[in-house]
């Protein structure tokens, strides 16, 4: 499709002007002439009807929620309910300023109040800092108050135990925070190996951030022993929330006895991922790591009854972004959370692991599954078998697409020896049983295909908008912008 | 439930096919001690209505900001927003989508992707583009660590001017990392450069200066470029007001290495503080160096053009605790916002919309001055946002504001606690104000 | 999968193999570990004259979808860098054990050769 420069044609607009310009005022007077460019910057010259038919245009190559399954494992594609994105688009929360004086803000001081206090109830946290604005940036938080809490403390620890399953934020997120991360196998059950755990356990050692089930869709068994060897030697236990859809209403990671949690409010809570982002990573802590919170944090004077700004004090990190959080993403969650109450809110974890369990049990025949037990919300199955006819997990995840369907996350996790070739369903409870039928007979029938017909799978996908990618050339020759593709045109010549 | 579709009949059907009598055998791994045996205590779920009412209630305990026009800006600002662009964002299509790891279903997200990458790569004379950090602040502490990488050097200098929330950002991502960080002081509104010279050395991997600054004022960062190159170090320009780029010269002119960009006044609603979006740019020869995701051109099977994230083994997914950053979910759809935008803009539309700004604030401070109740504290070039002395109690300026729906300019004392700024103003103007609301607001503060 | 191996090599565990003449040792990577890697499209550049010592990272190569450091099997300085490989990564796919190699050290403690294993074993040790 062309680009929108592609469509630019001099002396066309897309913007008005208001008649008063104020002419009368000479800029280059005021600002010095060095500092002007001589020149207007030059995107494009498109009218309004264009932009109306190109991101139309556009959109349509797209695939959201709204068109059908979207079982990506690990990332909750569940429906977005409309009145949540109405709610947030209310004027006196969208065009409030984040600086206005606090008596002004009320309103949305009040949600981000309530929300906390649901969502403490929700996961039995003493208190969420609102502030992160994604899963990883939660991480980072989180890591990052672990690491003043033993500043505090007076204690030197360096390392930060993750199991080899985790998602690779964790690592990363913990190397941002300046741990040494060490990773913990996994056991053939695909759960922490306690004996490993104990062992890399110590006095330098920060905790264990752990995702509960976990990556491959498993509830860890061991959680339990997990908690005291981490406590036993002083550390603290970090709750990775990617997958909070499975425990609802059925476990909360505070009794558990996780210090630190970051919830993907895009996931779990419903907020549209919006083609990556934006989202929220909200973090919750026990009350010994209030203090460390970032600053501030959303208080109620009762005296005085008003909400406001709390600066957290000296021993919190400080500041992980401008202003207060992702607040359009916080008004969707609140809305979700008061629509589904207790009951629904259990109702949803409790579908979403009937559903897993359902296409578990219909597909293990067809694609191997990593662990042959029961699942959380997600199961992980591979396409192991189809190595012998030359079909890899990716070609059955390209030839999904030719069903409509969009594929389920491949290759993650990845560890030898169990779980390679993965695909990693995750069926939410916004899907039917309808749906969910209609998937496992198209994963049947491609399975079949492999054996019958691998050519369709090995040129998969055929009716997608476009064909497979060529990904070393995007390296290898990069044109990351419009004017790239002009120079490379240029030297073909 | 009506977003959960399978009924109770179904679920029975559904775990007598699993093979298991009841729901709870499937969690038998979760340890009985911590299963929940009562319901969450929640209040009860609301019908939609009700929903309607609660929240439509809370939002009305906010100001109507509707129609209460900000005169503060501070690293967010109140520009007008097409109707075609808002329109254009409710296609599901862009915000029902995940993340585009599966390109033949997600051409739209990255084609436009790959264009504002262009546009921002035209406004600022920079090469590569990462479209979307979260916010100026994180994209800010993202470029110094960035530039220490690049440097293998463990100092940073940093402009007392920027933001202060990028400030204090900066601070706690750089916490863990033993770095220096020095920062310079303000003189006449802007970064003073004559004690730049003694601290630069062989040990500084980057100046961080924003401009125009959190006071307004236009840095002169060819001169900063000019120092920083001398000692091999790097130069970081932070922009917390995108607009501006529509008639000052561009970074990649000015010998800047990294911008981090807050691109909010690009379509963004303030929404009190987020979501935002911000862009990362750099020199080609820095791009293994750059954290985000990036979408490159390249061709499809069918040896059309086709659109793919690229260089992504510098992501955390691929390199875990070596990666860039651990960025993962980012502001993909702001990055789309801010596209429709800028196409709608174009070229005549951002030059003339900054021209209008940079005139419109002027033209007020102009007004302020003759008024006798206002002073000026610096003499130095801005573009819409300048500071200025209030000659009467900022508490009643703010109340006559506030009486007339205009939203106060920021008092900036709290934020940078030093006597000279006791009575100062930070006024932003944009083009949603007009002639007759400038003079209405100088006559009521005379 | 390829698992191409070249007798009268030494090899690390970690897929490197080392070709010794004198006291100065040819290094690569295995066929093994550019099959796993896949498409190579970048390789990190290496410093002539820099010393390095046995397990030190060499430089890393990135394919589309994963990333590898290599380490040098042996201490030394380095002292040649196949400097076509900065333009043509993918040679390393291609001939990984003759045009693709990737540095030259000047053996420091030509000892270290003993703890490698031969072709045979590590064809064993990668077929495990």
């Amino acid at each position: 499709m062309k680009l929108i420069f592609e469509k630019s044609i001099p002396g066309r607009d897309g913007f008005s002007l208001p008649s008063d310009l104020f002419e009368e005022i000479e800029i280059d007077k005021d600002i010095p002439e060095d500092f002007l460019d001589k020149n207007k910057k030059n995107l494009v010259e498109v009218s309004e009807v264009d932009v109306i038919r190109h991101f139309t245009k556009l959109s349509k190559l797209n695939y959201g929620v709204d068109d059908g399954l979207y079982p990506l494992g690990s990332c909750t594609m569940k429906y977005n309910p409309r009145i949540n994105e109405k709610m947030a688009s209310l004027g006196q929360f969208t065009h409030a300023h984040p600086l206005a004086s606090i008596k002004m803000i009320q309103g949305s001081l009040e949600v981000m109040y309530q929300l906390n206090l649901l969502l403490c109830e929700i996961t039995g946290m003493d208190q969420y800092t609102m502030a992160p604005a994604s899963g990883a940036h939660g991480e980072l938080t989180g890591n990052l108050i672990m690491r003043q809490y033993f500043v505090d403390h007076g204690e030197k620890r360096t390392k930060m135990l993750i199991p080899d399953s985790a998602h690779g934020t964790n690592p990363a997120s913990a190397a941002m925070a300046g741990f040494e991360v060490i990773e913990i196998k996994s056991t053939s059950n695909g759960t922490v190996d306690l004996d490993a755990l104990q062992n890399a356990m110590d006095e330098h050692t920060v905790g264990l951030m752990l995702t509960n089930p976990n990556t491959v869709g498993l509830y860890d068994g061991g959680i339990e022993s997990i908690e005291r060897i981490i406590h036993q030697k002083g550390g603290l236990l970090y709750y990775d929330g990617a997958n909070l859809n499975a425990s609802l209403g059925i476990m909360r990671p505070g009794d558990v006895g996780f210090d630190v949690v970051h919830l993907n409010l895009h996931k779990t809570f419903s907020t549209p991922h919006g083609g990556g982002g934006p989202g929220a990573g909200v973090i919750g802590v026990k009350e010994r790591l209030i203090p460390y919170l970032p600053t501030p944090i959303i208080d109620y004077n009762a005296n005085e009854k008003y909400f406001y700004l709390k600066d957290n004090g000296e021993k919190s990190i400080g500041m992980v972004r401008s202003f207060w959080g992702n607040f359009a993403v916080l008004v969707k969650t609140y809305a979700w959370i008061l629509s589904l109450g207790p009951e629904y809110l259990y109702q949803a974890s409790k579908t979403s692991i009937i559903n897993a369990n359902y296409v578990l049990k219909k597909l293990k025949k067809y694609y191997k599954p990593a662990y042959d037990q029961y699942c959380g919300h997600e199961c992980t199955l591979t396409g192991r078998e189809y190595k012998k006819y030359n079909i890899k997990t990716l070609h059955i995840a390209k030839r999904l697409m030719d069903y409509g369907i969009h594929p389920p996350t491949i290759y993650f996790p990845h560890f030898e020896p169990y779980a390679e070739e993965t695909i990693m369903i995750e069926p939410p409870e916004s899907e039917s049983k309808e749906n969910l039928d209609e998937f496992i007979n198209v994963m049947i029938q491609i399975s079949q295909e492999a054996e019958s017909n691998p050519e369709i799978l090995l040129s998969a996908p055929h009716n997608t908008p476009i064909g497979k990618t060529d990904d070393v050339l995007a390296v290898t020759k990069p044109i990351l912008t419009y004017d790239d593709e002009l120079r490379s045109i240029e030297q073909e010549k | 439930m009506r977003y959960i579709p399978s009924t109770e009949k179904q679920q029975v059907e559904m775990l007598k096919d699993i093979g298991v009598s009841c729901f709870e055998d499937l969690i038998q791994n979760v340890p009985k001690k911590f299963r929940l045996d009562k319901p969450l205590n929640l209040p009860p779920a609301l019908s939609e209505l009700e929903l309607e009412e609660k929240i439509t209630n809370l939002a009305k305990k906010n100001t109507d900001f509707y129609s209460t026009k900000p005169l503060i800006g501070a690293g967010a600002y109140r520009h007008f927003i097409p109707e075609a662009q808002k329109s254009l964002l409710q296609r599901e299509e862009f915000w029902t989508c995940y993340t585009p790891y599966q390109p033949e279903l997600s051409q739209g997200t990255l084609q436009s992707m790959f264009e504002f990458q262009s546009f921002i790569a035209r406004l600022t004379k920079m090469d590569v583009i990462v479209p979307s950090i979260f916010d100026g602040a994180s994209a800010t502490a993202e470029a110094a660590l960035m530039a220490l990488r690049l440097t293998h050097r463990n100092k940073i200098i940093i402009s007392k001017l920027i933001h202060p929330h990028y400030l204090k950002t900066i601070y706690t991502y750089l916490a863990p990392h033993h770095i220096e960080i020095i920062e310079l002081p303000c003189q006449d509104g802007l970064t003073q450069m004559k004690q730049l010279e003694q601290i630069l050395d062989e040990s500084t991997a980057a100046l961080i200066v924003q401009s125009p600054n959190f006071l307004g004022g236009i840095e002169n960062l060819s001169q900063f470029s000019e120092m920083v190159h001398q000692k091999k170090a790097l130069m970081i320009d932070i922009i917390a007001e995108s607009m501006s780029l529509g008639i000052l010269k561009a970074p990649g002119d000015l010998g800047v290495d990294i911008v981090a960009g807050n691109v909010q006044s690009f379509g963004m609603d303030l929404n009190l503080g987020g979501p935002y979006n911000a862009f990362l740019a750099t020199k080609k020869q820095y791009i293994r160096q750059i954290p985000g995701r990036i979408a490159g051109e390249t061709k499809d099977a069918r040896g059309n053009r086709a659109f793919v994230m690229t260089f992504r083994a510098r992501e955390q997914d691929i390199r875990r605790e070596k990666a860039t950053s651990n960025m993962c979910t980012n502001h993909n759809l702001n990055v789309v916002a801010a596209n429709i935008y800028l196409s709608l803009m174009g070229t005549e539309g951002i030059y003339q919309y900054a021209l209008l700004n940079a005139k419109m604030a002027h033209y007020l401070e102009k007004k302020l001055l003759k008024s006798g109740k206002f002073e000026k504290i610096f003499n130095y070039p801005y573009f819409n946002e300048f500071l200025i002395q209030y000659k009467g109690e900022i508490e009643e300026l703010n109340q006559i504001l506030s009486n007339h729906h205009f939203l106060p300019p920021l008092a900036v004392y709290p934020l940078i606690p030093e006597k000279k700024y006791e009575n100062a103003l930070l006024f932003a103007v944009t083009e949603i104000f007009n002639r007759n609301e400038l003079d209405h607001i100088t006559s009521i503060l005379s | 999968m390829s698992n191409k191996v070249v007798e009268g090599l030494y090899y690390s565990q970690s897929d490197e193999w080392l070709k010794v003449e004198k006291d100065v040792a040819t290094i690569g990577i295995s066929d093994y570990a550019q099959d796993q890697l896949g498409d190579i499209v970048y390789i990190e550049e290496i410093k002539i004259g820099k010393s390095v010592q046995k397990g030190d990272v060499l430089t890393t190569v990135e394919s589309v979808k994963a990333v590898s450091d290599v380490y040098t099997p042996i201490g030394g300085e380095i002292v040649e860098v196949n400097q076509s490989l900065m333009e043509n990564p993918a040679t390393i796919n291609k001939d990984p054990y003759e045009s693709g190699w990737i540095a030259k050290i000047k053996m420091s403690k030509p000892e270290e050769i003993n703890d490698l294993m031969n072709a045979a074993d590590y064809a064993q040790f990668r077929k495990e």
